[in-house]
């Protein structure tokens, strides 16, 4: 029995199920925030997991994630521009609650691995995630006016 | 604990691929698809495969869905040049 693994369900269950069903369902805007949420949930899905198997390299499968999920999300936000226009999503608390579950997981895990190199690696991992999810929200509520519109035409 | 982890990230799968192809508009359905990605590259890892996890992770968190969503884009614009010439 492993704390980290119980964890790890649970956010897997508790997080990733909710996504998929608002993903499959709903109006546009919703599902671009559900998948915007997804990915936070992986990825700390995936650092659990490289703690519960003793595994310190899948501590990079997160790392990718990190970097690339937002990425993903500008994608959504900048070629659905037209039709996310009408009625930009925002998504203040699911930012708010993914940023702190980033933060208290990163923390955890930081106190579990000890001081050294990986807990710089965790530390950038956890600074990409909240910074990358701010981002992303930001631009899927229009918060960067002109990024969408001005290339269109 | 380790089969209850390998058969929620199952069910997952099964739940967003169903979805992926029940969702009809191509737009959606690349949404759908990469959240498909995030499901496998979970159930990749959880059966001790993260290399095959981890290209997963490359290939379907931005590159399948920017190649869907840029044809559409083409497809819908071609559209509407040739509704307007008639």
């Amino acid at each position: 029995m492993n704390g980290w693994l119980v964890a790890a369900t649970v956010l897997l269950a508790a997080g990733f199920g909710p996504v998929v069903w608002g993903v499959a369902t709903g109006p546009l805007e919703r599902r671009v925030v559900a998948q915007n949420f997804g990915t936070s949930v992986v990825c700390l899905v995936m650092l659990l997991l490289s703690q519960a198997y003793v595994r310190p390299s899948y501590v990079d499968l997160a790392l990718v994630l990190a970097v690339l999920g937002p990425a993903g999300t500008l994608v959504y936000a900048r070629l659905l521009a037209d039709d996310l226009g009408d009625d930009p999503p925002h998504a203040n608390l699911l930012t708010v609650v993914a940023a702190s579950a980033a933060t208290v997981i990163v923390v955890a895990m930081c106190v579990a691995t000890g001081p050294g190199r990986a807990t710089v690696k965790l530390v950038l991992i956890g600074v990409l995630l909240v910074a990358g999810n701010v981002i992303a929200s930001r631009a899927l509520a229009g918060g960067f006016p002109g990024a969408g519109a001005s290339t269109r035409d | 604990m380790t089969d209850a982890l390998t058969l929620v990230s199952l069910l997952l799968v099964a739940a967003s691929a169903t979805a992926a192809v029940a969702v009809r508009d191509p737009a959606r359905q690349a949404l759908v698809l990469a959240v498909l990605g995030l499901a496998l590259a979970v159930l990749f890892t959880v059966v001790q495969a993260p290399d095959v996890g981890l290209s997963q992770l490359a290939v379907g968190s931005a590159l399948t869905p920017l190649l869907i969503l840029l044809s559409v884009r083409k497809v819908r614009r071609r559209g509407q040049h040739e509704g307007g010439d008639r």
